[in-house]
């Protein structure tokens, strides 16, 4: 899968059009990581977003309600994202310290990394790209609060123990 | 369509996963999360679909071994 394919297939960039894309695509670069690597670190200044093109990555937080998933003993895992899915847009959003760790839990996952001032700087001469992202981050955060939100329920519930 | 779905696993502690499938999960499906194995006990939709997007949750139990 190219890297047009791919962001034509995340939801962030969904309903932008192919030029468009091609020039949110040149602003990124490649990287890969193997199991275990820290990507992004919580409290950490913020100036990338990541999409996984592949592999799968785990997102931690310190405290939490699962006591007994493997890693640093002070960090609970949150959920694992897996291709297509992005990461690092809240701090695109408000531009505040990294909310959560990032881990590699895949040899070989590959993100392409975009720069959080580059992709500003495209979406102030384009605003109509701006609007779009901005409406698709909402909804990808919303995604995932809906996700924890039912993750949290079936643990009320006894489905998880 | 592109199905991006939430996967939550019942039955033992587990993350849950969010991923960009091509086809949609069915019940009976198996599926892999990380290293273990899972079946597919529920689908539902999370949200209307918009876009090219359909936005699925998935229940889903672990695979008991097999005689």
């Amino acid at each position: 899968m190219s890297v047009i394919e791919l962001l034509q297939r995340s939801e962030l960039f969904s309903r932008l059009t192919s030029e468009q894309i091609e020039q949110i695509a040149a602003l990124g670069r490649e990287a890969v990581y193997n199991a275990g690597d820290l990507i992004i670190r919580a409290g950490d200044p913020s100036d990338e977003l990541y999409v996984i093109r592949s592999g799968m990555v785990e997102v931690l937080v310190s405290g939490g309600r699962i006591p007994d998933v493997s890693g640093p003993p002070q960090l609970t895992s949150l959920v694992r994202l897996g291709q297509g899915q992005l990461f690092g847009e809240m701090a695109l959003v408000d531009s505040g310290v990294r909310s959560a760790t990032v881990r590699c839990v895949e040899d070989g996952t590959v993100l392409y990394v975009i720069p959080r001032q580059a992709f500003w700087t495209l979406c102030d001469g384009d605003h109509h790209i701006g609007y779009v992202v901005m409406r698709n981050i909402a909804a990808d955060l919303s995604f995932k609060l809906r996700h924890r939100n039912l993750q949290a329920r079936l643990e009320g519930a006894g489905g998880t123990p | 369509m592109i199905y991006k779905v939430s996967y939550v696993v019942v039955g033992r502690p587990h993350l849950g996963s969010i991923v960009n499938l091509d086809t949609p999960p069915r019940v009976g499906d198996r599926v892999q999360l990380g290293d273990e194995l899972f079946e597919v006990t529920e689908v539902t939709d999370l949200i209307p679909p918009r876009g090219e997007f359909a936005y699925l949750h998935v229940t889903c139990q672990p695979v008991q071994d097999e005689m």
